[in-house]
């Protein structure tokens, strides 16, 4: 199933057949030569070891064995994971849960501080830096120790709501708001996909602005009709990858919960479920299977993203104006 | 006036993006027994000796770890940039038979989640004889100059599809070969897309914890990320404020790092030049 | 070993499963043969000329990285032809490397392990089975607690030398009690004694008396020891729903008593993290951690400690294993290797270098040695009360957790958090945790 995210052909030029036959080869292996870095990687590097995962989730491997003493069990493990497995259903719900709404909120944070960051300001290189500090600390335990501290029931947050005359809550320590302190964690990070947003910002074409401005349209105007569909293949890069690195929240889970998914299994993302069962649990063939699982559903997802974008993502390589 | 607002409006989100760092600031200056009891932002006991006990906490300097991490980082962005932008370069422009099939696979290969193929990696590079030895990066830095890191190729892919097509056409009708192309044409074009895959090599492989800690055994060796975890054994007394300390300053370089390379996002693309 | 249900595989055909091996087996030529690669007798001499590096690979603090170094560094000087790569880190992620290195084949010759997952990695054949040095006397354990070394023992074999001796040890606030003028708790006081003495410090010093313990797994241990039962007991459960009612309703009734802190609070107070633990964080009085934890707690704040064993009869408890070092059965330098084990268990020198930092040396010997030398106040009184409670200790004592043990205690904490929060109620709990022990260790 190839996914074809390009719009139709341009109108290749006139010119003579034999020419346009040779060109067509040169591109063929002048494409072949351009990509084989990324062959060589993939054969040497990637493929293999994803291939051995997928032999593995339908073996009962450990880590402590070698892979030749793995015992077949067909699809046992897959069969564990979607019948006898509460914790499996119980990640997915909260993957889920966190996927479809921290990633809108960072998204929407993001563009609509690179739209804030984008005009000529003073100070704005520094404006930028600080914004991004939060995502530079990845998923650092530190982080973590702050976070936690932050949103338990002395932290600054509940000093900051009483200020509102709000009564606080144990967020982070609570099963039921734990979640959310994740989600806020992660949306705080909004600094990466921002940067990416004021990058492709900067690679809208400024006369097209004046060109607008001189025949009269507003600031909205001028946002709907150039900014977002110029900004269109930057937007859906970041929905694509927000969406991806939603579902595969790790880390901040990890260092937030201290590697549990707790409370009670409250913050148990999948990628935290799947890490607990290869590397604690040491049931790396059942975590092959959860990770391959992982791969068709996203996969799928990834699908959607694409085909929907085909109606509203601008590419200038395209023939349309 | 509007500009007025914004400038607020920016300022208050910032206040509260900041609040957190400022916190660990707060934190690393605080004394090991307050750390455990007191939460506010102001430290009671000033203790900035966290800074020297944090910095030659070990038996090498913590210099030594930043150096290690400033190297790695910095072969990978050489890495990433160059064998990425040749793979989107194939995939994002030029047309070729399979496009369409490679382009799904490297799709395909940013989704399956890494803990999985850590095991087989391992594996992998230890058949390949990488693993330890003199010069134990390899397995860290190769994969990169492979163009493995399909999040980049994508992005590069993306940008260059907003650069207009009639350029590499004009060029074409003068006679231009792809590479060409490349050369005169997209590569010039490209900076945004090079700067920002820069920035984020650098700043997710100095925080890149787990490769780092499964390849690295020699002290010596260590990146700032496995040396940072050095101070928080759970099992014995932590050193939450020196590590703090370090933390901290380990963002300095990659803050550094940031605002050199985003100065070379600032100048709009202005195409008319190129058609002259 | 237990019946692990994972491989009752549906028979696929002998044939198939046959040619699959062996186009496998093909491919394991390379060095895709992970633990047990190297077996055999091999080695290439301990005590002679031949120079030998031996990897070790030890969790800790800087502190005991210099303790470590300085120790080995003394045997080097006593067998010159012996040196070591050595790498530590912090216990963060020292599994999963583990694991990780194990996978590849390239697991240290030696290498710190715990309960919780020596059984795990013995029974897959990682370590090297211990039994035939210490009959020999190569690794001398003569001076060793018999229930000390034995609790290194699975399935039979010795899988690896007990490098530190604990047991439970309940550390509370003596400061924060004096100040209120209140008593502290003594050892051998009831359960139901010792909650009443905690609510009535919440009442009295407004600070919650106690951490709940209910998903403290080694103070489930020391109640179901001392209630006819055990954690384990030949490879199965030693306990049923009865058990862990009754330990839930315990605690429910604590909480309502107020003799504990809030869920919430609880919660924070139940991760493993020393710097976290209730009485030096300020919000209880006290908690439930082992006997040699004590002085490390004692570096996160200002106030005095004390350290007792956990409420009711102290001969339940038993004299454990912090942690060991192991070899791996894949060594080419076994015999230098188990040497150096040796070395560092039992020469009097060694064990003054390394101290008390793993636990109360294992051999008795040494353990004088040290605790007659020791400066440190809190050390020496740990010291004291370790040797103390180990004269009140039974005579019989658990064998080293099975498969799964993990997984039992992340189970605990999950099923004993959702009583605490009031979702579940302690009945439906303890049927939950005896269900999920049960499918952790892999018992039908």
């Amino acid at each position: 199933m190839p996914v074809r995210p390009t719009a139709p052909r341009p109108p290749v030029p006139a010119a003579p057949r034999r020419g346009r036959a040779a060109r067509r080869r040169r591109e063929d292996l002048a494409g072949y030569i351009f990509l084989s870095p990324w062959l060589l990687g993939l054969l040497g590097i990637t493929a293999i070891p994803m291939l051995i995962s997928l032999y593995l989730s339908f073996t009962d491997y450990s880590p402590l064995i070698s892979v030749t003493e793995a015992n077949w069990v067909g699809l046992d493990n897959y069969r564990r994971m979607f019948t006898a497995d509460p914790s499996y259903w119980h990640a997915v719900r909260v993957t889920v849960t966190f996927a479809l709404i921290a990633v809108p909120l960072k998204l929407a944070s993001a563009l609509g501080v690179a739209l804030l960051l984008n005009k000529a300001l003073r100070g704005i290189a520094l404006f930028r830096g600080l914004f991004y500090l939060p995502s530079l600390l990845g998923g650092s335990v530190a982080l973590a120790i702050v976070w936690r501290s932050m949103f338990n029931r002395e932290g600054a947050f509940n000093s900051l709501l009483s200020l509102f005359g709000v009564a606080g809550k144990p967020w982070v320590n609570d099963p039921t708001w734990a979640l959310p302190t994740l989600m806020l964690l992660a949306i705080w990070q909004f600094g990466a996909p921002m940067v990416i947003f004021l990058a492709g910002l900067k690679q809208v074409p400024t006369e097209l602005y004046e060109a607008a401005s001189v025949d009269g349209a507003g600031a909205w105007r001028q946002f709907r009709h150039i900014t977002l569909p110029m900004l269109s293949p930057v937007i859906f890069f970041n929905l694509v990858l927000e969406t991806i690195h939603g579902f595969q929240g790790f880390t901040s889970a990890f260092v937030l919960s201290g590697g549990t998914g707790g409370p009670v299994d409250s913050t148990l993302m999948y990628t935290l479920d799947l890490y607990i069962k290869g590397f604690v649990e040491l049931d790396m063939g059942y975590a092959s299977a959860m990770a391959w699982v992982f791969l068709v559903v996203v996969g799928l997802i990834t699908v959607v993203l694409f085909s929907t974008g085909r109606f509203w993502v601008h590419y200038s390589d395209s023939a349309e104006k | 006036m509007r500009s007025k607002v914004r400038l607020l409006a920016l300022i208050v989100i910032l206040a509260f993006v900041l609040y957190p760092l400022l916190w660990m600031v707060g934190t690393s200056l605080k004394s090991p027994e307050e750390i455990a009891s007191n939460i506010g932002l102001i430290p009671r006991s000033w203790t900035p000796g966290n800074f020297a006990a944090g910095w030659s906490k070990f038996d090498i300097a913590f210099g030594r770890f930043f150096l290690n991490s400033a190297m790695v980082a910095g072969l990978t962005v050489v890495g990433n940039t160059i064998s990425c932008l040749l793979a989107a370069y194939a995939l994002g422009r030029l047309r070729f038979r399979l496009r369409g099939m490679w382009f799904a696979i490297m799709i395909g290969t940013l989704l399956l989640p890494g803990h999985v193929l850590i095991i087989p990696q391992y594996i992998l590079f230890r058949t390949l004889g990488w693993v330890g030895g003199d010069w134990p990066y390899l397995p860290l830095l190769v994969p990169h100059f492979l163009a493995t890191e399909a999040f980049f190729v994508f992005l590069m892919v993306q940008f260059m599809r907003g650069i207009p097509r009639e350029l590499d056409e004009a060029a074409v009708i003068d006679g231009a070969s792809p590479y060409s192309v490349f050369r005169h044409v997209i590569l010039p074009l490209s900076r945004p897309a090079l700067v920002t895959t820069a920035i984020f090599s650098f700043i997710w492989t100095w925080n890149d914890f787990f490769r780092q800690l499964v390849y690295l055994s020699d002290l010596k060796d260590y990146t700032a990320p496995v040396a940072l975890t050095l101070f928080i054994d759970s099992t014995s007394e932590s050193s939450v404020g020196p590590m703090f300390a370090m933390s901290l300053l380990s963002l300095v370089p990659v803050f550094l790092f940031f605002v050199a390379f985003q100065r070379l996002l600032v100048e709009g693309i202005n195409t008319s030049g190129l058609k002259g | 070993m237990p019946f692990d249900p994972r491989n009752a595989t549906p028979d696929q055909g002998t044939a198939f499963r046959t040619s699959r091996r062996t186009l496998l087996a093909g491919l394991a030529a390379l060095p895709l043969l992970g633990a047990a690669a190297a077996c055999g007798d091999d080695d290439s001499g301990s005590s002679g000329s031949d120079k030998v590096e031996l990897s070790f690979f030890w969790w800790g603090a800087q502190a005991r990285a210099d303790l470590t170094e300085k120790a080995l560094a003394l045997y080097t000087s006593k067998h010159p032809n012996v040196t070591f790569k050595k790498t530590w880190q912090a216990n963060q992620g020292y599994f999963d490397k583990l694991a990780t290195l194990t996978a590849g084949g390239n697991a240290p010759d030696i290498f710190q392990i715990d309960d919780n997952y020596i059984s795990e990695y013995a029974s897959r054949g990682v370590t090297l089975d211990l039994t035939p040095y210490k009959e020999s006397g190569k690794l001398d354990i003569t001076k060793f607690p018999e229930s000390l070394w034995k609790y290194g023992e699975v399935d039979g074999k010795l899988a690896g030398m007990a490098m530190g001796e604990n047991t439970q040890g309940l550390v509370w606030n003596k400061t924060l009690l004096d100040k209120f003028k209140l008593p502290s708790p003594q050892t051998g006081m009831t359960w139901e004694a010792f909650i009443d003495w905690a609510a009535t410090v919440s009442k009295t010093a407004k600070v919650p008396g106690t951490q709940d313990p209910s998903a403290v797994y080694q103070a489930l241990w020391v109640y179901l020891r001392q209630n006819g039962g055990d954690l384990y007991k030949d490879g199965k459960l030693g306990f049923d729903e009865t058990h862990i009612n009754k330990w839930f309703t315990l605690w429910k009734t604590a909480r309502d008593k107020g003799a504990t802190p809030t869920p919430d609070i609880i919660h924070e107070g139940n991760a493993t993290d020393i710097s976290k633990q209730l009485v030096v964080t300020g919000k209880a009085d006290t908690s439930w951690v082992w006997v040699n934890q004590m002085p490390e707690l004692k570096k996160n704040t200002k106030d005095e400690l004390g350290v007792m064993a956990y409420p009711g009869d102290p001969s339940a408890q038993w004299a454990r294993a912090s942690m060991y070092f192991s070899v791996f059965r894949g060594s080419p330098h076994k015999d230098a290797a188990v040497d150096v084990l040796n070395f560092l268990g039992n020469d009097p020198e060694a064990g003054k270098i390394l101290g008390t930092d793993r636990g109360l040396p294992s051999n008795l010997d040494v353990r004088k040695l040290v605790a007659d030398t020791v400066t440190d106040a809190n050390m020496k009184q740990t010291i004291t009360v370790q040797n103390d409670l180990g004269t009140k200790f039974g005579p019989s004592s658990p064998t080293v957790p099975p498969k799964g043990h993990s997984k039992v205690k992340t189970e605990l904490i999950r099923i004993a958090e959702e009583v605490q929060y009031g979702r579940q109620t302690p009945e439906a709990g303890a049927a939950a945790f005896v269900t999920a022990a049960k499918a952790a260790i892999g018992q039908s």
